[in-house]
């Protein structure tokens, strides 16, 4: 087993090559569209990136315990509408207030999902298809079709997204680029050394064992959706301040996106697998992809038929890549040795 | 976490000072039944620390219920077991876990991809909300080393070999200080130097005070592992001896003595030509080298323990994984079957021992399962399936093989397992088989049903059928069969006729023995 085998994982080989593929990306689009390398390609993207990063971040989570949220886009147009409409008839509700109504509207949303696949039985894909629906439903009919708009908010919510935490001469990276930073990091360590985190994995990994060693599945399974749901919550409000108006078309064909970065981002599908900062890599891509695509001037449906592209492939080659890269770590793994033969005769 | 044991000052009226006498696991007239067979009946068994403890019974003996009784996931009818002289009642997997009843299987229940050391640590309740990653791994090597097991704990238990699996549900068991660890067939795929790696591990244990309960299909490893063997058949405990008092002759027929008179023996048929001829069958890695003739009015029974292989030749045979070495030659052609399609075209029909996955479609009506394999001459000129043919033909067989039910539009799902097997073999037969394999075709089935699949047996191979009986129940196929062949671990070991086919020498075939066992111990 060589130097490269020893410390790296096929998964993390997986997460290198789609950093490349990002690099590859962008120097590809560079030359494909003139003034490309500028401050605001970069601000058009990472604003972009920010929304679907965090909502990816949840997504991770209910993936890894072998369910997906399709409801998330219907949750996010949801907050981002209801926030919305409460601030501008209050504009002097407090920051931090609004962010934590969007992020429980979220969570209660999130918890709808949950109870029905953890204790309702139902498979999460039609749970999720109808809260999709419906939650998006809700909104049409609540709103009556009116609409949240720029000049209603106040100035905190719509200077929100140029706000700059550091800047690097005429690169800034904004403040809710750092939110999104942020979150990945928080759910990065915490689902990998905090005992519940792991839990997502040994779920996803294995449900049969899970049971037998009595893991509290359904609660953990809840949790993902909750937590999903909160953060998608979050990205509701941050859709609020990137766009200042909101129909009830907000976040809708989210889902996409976000499903594709978890996919590309090297999370199995079939949970147990996968890393928050592999989902996070995947958004970049997506948000690259989609802004330099519109760049291009390509029409919107063909966007999306190529983010399905992308799922397709990404979810073929991890079952075949990432098998081939397996078998070539395992031959490579230690085999059960024995210790020097001092042991008692086996056939006397 | 670990719980103290229990004092002696007595508990249990058996109860007595000395440690080493007193069980650690005492299992008291345990009795399970499911729906029409009585999967254990008044067993008492007793497990004593620094213990291993054999256990033995054909399939369908009970050891599994048994074990699934002791490890929570099925609660016994009646009954009682004691853990360290205190009545306690196991009601899932988890409390067993708790209380330090482990168990092994044959396939091991690891998370792949979780690593090694977090496989072992999984189930500890007590390690705190945050993952210590460095000190769960120097932990874990820790235990590793122990046991003389060289793994990389940081590696993912996704491509771990069988053995290097084993050798981690062990590790956990020990990190969880089990007092009973119970192994359900462990060396079933193992290599020879690698179970005796595992019992080496299984000494360790034992030299630790832990109470083994070692359940195997191969005797020697029983009688080189075991300090007492008992025997289990049909649900009932039929006899604990210490390994020194015991021999193999004496397990097997412990194992095999049931009473035969319920099985009325066929009356042999004169046989016909030559139907089946294969020579040097096999799938890499799964079975090699099997021979046999099978003529027209024949039954021929594969005998062997399951596990053996007996399955995948008749799956070779009808197509569904085909063979990738041999010759079948068919009425005196050699042919090639490389899907069920061309088996049956041939002639061929496979009764497959699993009724839910394989056989039949649960929730479609009687007559359209049994019309289904052929279906396309039930069609009429538009296409369209005439119903009132498929339901004449179902009715047929409804008389023929008298299916118990209302009528023959009822899902197969609200039949008892016996006449589902009925459904199912009406549904081969009407593919006008001359070749018929069965495997397995009354297992589950209750004795009346049993007595009319035997019957059905023979009156096919008196029309001429050439059958192919896998079973695992040895009186059957010794009632049953015309000649035997014996697999064990994808060999042919034996071949026997009727009349030197008997439990003794069938059982000491399957069972890898020499044809006449030593007495004494096989050590």
């Amino acid at each position: 087993m060589n130097w490269l085998q020893r410390h790296v994982r096929p998964e993390q080989v997986r997460e290198f090559s789609l950093l490349l593929l990002i690099v590859v990306a962008v120097i590809a689009f560079g030359a494909l569209i003139s003034g490309y390398y500028t401050s605001r390609t970069f601000d058009r993207i990472a604003s972009s990136v920010t929304i679907i990063t965090i909502v990816a971040v949840g997504q991770t989570l209910v993936v890894l315990t072998r369910n997906i949220d399709l409801s998330v886009g219907s949750i996010v147009g949801c907050t981002a509408y209801f926030v919305g409409t409460l601030i501008s008839h209050n504009n002097g509700l407090n920051p931090l207030l609004a962010i934590l109504i969007a992020m429980s509207l979220g969570a209660g949303m999130g918890a709808v999902n949950g109870l029905l696949v953890a204790w309702g039985r139902v498979p999460s894909i039609i749970v999720t298809l109808g809260t999709l629906a419906i939650y998006r439903g809700t909104l049409v009919d609540l709103s009556g079709a009116k609409t949240v708009t720029t000049d209603s908010l106040p100035p905190w919510v719509i200077d929100l997204p140029r706000t700059d935490f550091i800047s690097f001469g005429s690169f800034y990276v904004r403040e809710l680029v750092m939110l999104a930073i942020v979150i990945v990091v928080i759910f990065q360590i915490g689902s990998n050394f905090l005992t519940f985190g792991r839990r997502f994995y040994a779920i996803g990994s294995n449900p049969d064992a899970a049971a037998l060693i009595g893991l509290p599945i359904r609660g953990q399974v809840f949790t993902a959706f909750l937590l999903c749901g909160a953060l998608s919550g979050l990205a509701g409000f941050v859709t609020l301040a990137r766009f200042g108006n909101i129909t009830v078309e907000a976040g809708r064909g989210l889902e996409l996106e976000v499903v594709a970065a978890v996919v590309v981002g090297g999370v199995n599908i079939f949970g147990g697998s996968g890393t928050v900062v592999g989902a996070m890599l995947g958004a970049v891509m997506i948000g690259i992809l989609e802004q330099s695509l519109f760049r291009l001037q390509i029409s919107e449906f063909w966007r999306d038929a190529f983010l399905g592209l992308l799922i397709l492939l990404a979810v073929a080659s991890d079952a075949v890549i990432l098998q081939r890269l397996r078998a070539l770590w395992a031959r490579a793994d230690l085999k059960l040795v024995a210790k020097p033969a001092s042991e008692e005769s086996v056939s006397p | 976490m670990r719980e103290p044991r229990a004092d002696s000052t007595g508990t249990s009226a058996a109860a007595e000072t000395d440690p080493a006498t007193t069980p650690i696991l005492e299992m008291r007239n345990i009795a399970k039944r499911f729906d029409a067979t009585q999967a254990l009946e008044d067993v008492s068994l007793s497990l004593f620390p620094g213990e291993v403890h054999a256990l033995l019974g054909e399939n369908g003996a009970g050891k599994s219920t048994l074990i699934k009784i002791i490890t929570g996931v099925h609660q016994p009818d009646r009954g009682e077991i004691l853990l360290a002289g205190k009545p306690v009642s196991i009601g899932s997997a988890a409390e067993a876990q708790r209380l330090g009843v482990a168990a092994i299987y044959q396939e091991p229940l690891l998370f792949p991809d979780l690593n090694v050391a977090e496989n072992i640590f999984v189930s500890h309740q007590d390690r705190g909300q945050v993952v210590r990653w460095r000190s769960m791994f120097r932990e874990a090597e820790v235990i590793l080393a122990e046991l003389g097991v060289s793994l990389d704990v940081r590696s993912p238990a996704r491509g771990l070999t069988l053995a290097a699996q084993q050798s981690v549900e062990i590790a956990k068991a020990i990190s969880l200080n089990v007092r009973v660890l119970i192994m359900d067939e462990p060396t079933a795929s193992l290599s020879a130097y690698e179970v005796a790696q595992l019992f080496k591990l299984v000494r360790d244990l034992r030299s630790h005070g832990v109470a083994i309960l070692f359940v195997s299909h191969r005797m020697e490893e029983v009688f080189e592992i075991a300090d007492k063997v008992t025997v289990f058949r049909d649900g009932r405990l039929i006899s604990t001896r210490p390994r020194a008092e015991t021999t193999t002759r004496q397990a097997i027929a412990d194992m095999v003595g049931r009473e035969m008179a319920l099985l009325r023996p066929r009356t042999p048929t004169p046989k016909g030509e030559l139907l089946l001829s294969v020579s040097g069958l096999g799938r890499d890695g799964v079975f090699e080298g099997i021979t046999f003739d099978l003529h027209r009015g024949e039954v021929l029974a594969f005998a062997g323990l399951i596990g053996a292989g007996r399955t995948d030749v008749g799956l070779a045979l009808f197509g569904i994984e085909p063979a990738t070495t041999g010759t079948i030659v068919l009425n005196g052609r050699p042919i090639k079957i490389h899907s069920p399609r061309e088996g049956m075209r041939l002639g061929i029909a496979y009764v497959s021992e699993d009724r839910r996955q394989l056989g039949l479609s649960m929730p479609m009506s009687i007559s359209a399962n049994i019309s289904l394999p052929v279906l396309s001459r039930y069609l009429n000129r538009f296409g369209l399936v005439r119903t009132a043919l498929e339901r004449a033909t179902a009715e047929a067989f409804r008389k023929r093989l008298s299916i118990r039910t209302n009528s023959v539009d009822l899902p197969v799902a609200k039949l008892s397992g016996g006449n589902q097997q009925k459904v199912m073999l009406s549904k081969w037969l009407n593919t006008k088989p001359s070749v018929l394999i069965l495997d397995e075709p009354t297992r589950g089935v209750d004795i009346g049903a049993k007595a009319e699949v035997h019957a059905m047996i023979g009156e096919l191979a008196a029309e001429g059928i050439g059958v192919i009986l896998i079973s695992s129940d040895l009186p059957e196929v010794l009632a049953m069969s015309d000649r035997v062949l014996v697999m064990r671990e994808g060999h042919q070991l034996a071949t026997f006729t009727r009349e030197e086919a008997n439990q003794e020498s069938v059982m000491t075939a399957a069972m890898g023995q020499a044809s006449s066992p030593p007495d004494g111990v096989a050590a």
